[in-house]
């Protein structure tokens, strides 16, 4: 009997073969960073690129990362500025989304960067449903 | 009947149902005969950044249940758009087409711009993000869209947010503070007299300024619900414009589905909370 696959194993496999050509890819210019509209609200703000990104990359490879990369990861918001101004098509976006996966815990890796859950999160939502659907709806709908 | 397409809301715009409701009537109005799914049970997943095994089972069901379904989707939220296209369909067989709501309507403004029949006598400034305009390019085709509806006029000041969407500024409140200062700025630079939003994440953030006074604030379905003559009220920004009042707006036997401790602890605060400016 064939063993079922594990839950999102394809999904951790394409995000392990990005991590990968991330790797590969970069030179670590800085150029992604010196772009970014949200590096100045940092926790710990830097201002050079090149020193920036490779603490990046760290994360990605499992190893701890810097506060400055930590920082930057932190306040990523997919602004997607990076993209076009990456002169080796790295994809600075999904780097950036992949090491706050990471940072966070979220890739099996150990914890780096925290962030307040918001407990409330589903429930909030499916509060709110409960408000402005008739019972018909949420059970046909949601 | 027109063609069946999948309605694919998304979680947090349960909170507008007049949005969702306006949307499917559009939808049918121009051709389709939409059918909605949305909420927990069909999360993208993408709020599970801190555990992908837990996001990646998400993207399967999800996908799976999309699949099952056999019809072209549209995804009317920006964080599920993108997630398919950057995660879940990376990690699953996608079955089925998929659009946005924004490139759809636009596609069929032939059909839409007839059914905007009533007036809707408003300047107003988009609200706008530089992220998510490369997957859609919302920030050109929504005043597009705003513009088909007669009395609307569209003014720029040039501002653009970072990010791709309000929600995602969530634990930076300097950099909201920012946003909502330099938004409020722009808008009266160019003379707007509201803002409008294309993502509900963002009209639920911005609405907050409607709230306080200092600018009536739209999502843009609304307006073309509005010129279309639908029904739906946005009962959202009337208990956030008056929270102390919002119980008895909502009424008992609504208040009691959801339960007043939690109404108390986990609603109320958000229909409170009011955006900071700068000085």
């Amino acid at each position: 009997m064939a063993t079922p696959p594990l839950i999102g194993a394809r999904l951790k496999e394409f995000q392990q073969k990005e991590v990968e050509r991330i790797l590969d890819a970069c030179t670590k210019c800085g150029k992604c960073f010196e772009v970014c509209p949200m590096a100045q609200y940092s926790k710990a703000p830097a201002t050079d690129g090149k020193t920036v990104v490779p603490g990046v990359l760290a994360v990605l490879r499992g190893e701890q990362g810097t506060a400055e990369a930590l920082g930057w990861i932190g306040v990523c918001t997919r602004s997607g500025v990076c993209v076009p101004a990456c002169p080796e098509n790295v994809d600075p976006r999904m780097m950036m989304r992949l090491a706050r996966m990471t940072a966070l815990g979220g890739r099996g890796l150990p914890k780096q960067l925290d962030v307040k859950e918001d407990r409330d999160y589903f429930d909030r939502v499916r509060a709110f449903a409960k408000l402005q659907l008739t019972d018909d709806e949420l059970k046909e709908w949601t | 009947m027109g063609e069946k397409v999948t309605f694919w809301y998304g979680c947090n715009v349960l909170r507008h149902g007049d949005i969702i409701h306006a949307c499917l009537d559009i939808l049918r109005a121009v051709g389709f005969d939409p059918s909605p799914v949305g909420g927990p049970d069909y999360c993208c997943g993408t709020v599970k950044d801190a555990n992908q095994t837990t996001a990646g089972g998400m993207a399967t069901r999800t996908v799976g249940k999309l699949n099952d379904r056999g019809a072209r989707v549209v995804a009317w939220c920006p964080s599920c758009h993108s997630h398919m296209h950057d995660f879940m369909e990376k990690g699953n067989e996608r079955q089925f087409d998929m659009s946005y709501m924004v490139e759809l309507l636009h596609a069929n403004r032939d059909r839409l711009a007839p059914l905007l029949k009533n007036p809707v006598p408003l300047t107003v400034m988009l609200h706008k993000h530089v992220g998510f305009n490369d997957l859609v390019p919302v920030n050109r085709v929504v005043p597009e869209l705003l513009q088909l509806i007669p009395g609307v006029k569209v003014v720029d000041a040039g501002y653009v947010a970072p990010g791709y969407m309000c929600a995602s500024f969530a634990g930076m409140p300097a950099a909201l503070q920012d946003m909502h200062t330099n938004t409020v700025r722009a808008a009266k630079a160019c003379g707007a007299e509201a803002l409008v939003t294309t993502f509900h994440q963002c009209f639920r953030e911005m609405v907050g300024l409607d709230a306080a006074g200092t600018l009536p604030v739209y999502n843009y379905i609304q307006l073309i619900s509005q010129s279309m003559g639908l029904p739906y009220e946005d009962e959202y920004k009337e208990w956030k414009r008056a929270p102390e009042a919002a119980k008895e707006m909502i009424g008992a036997e609504r208040i009691a589905k959801v339960g007043i401790e939690f109404y108390e602890r986990a609603i109320l605060p958000e229909l409170k909370k009011r955006p900071a400016i700068n000085k």
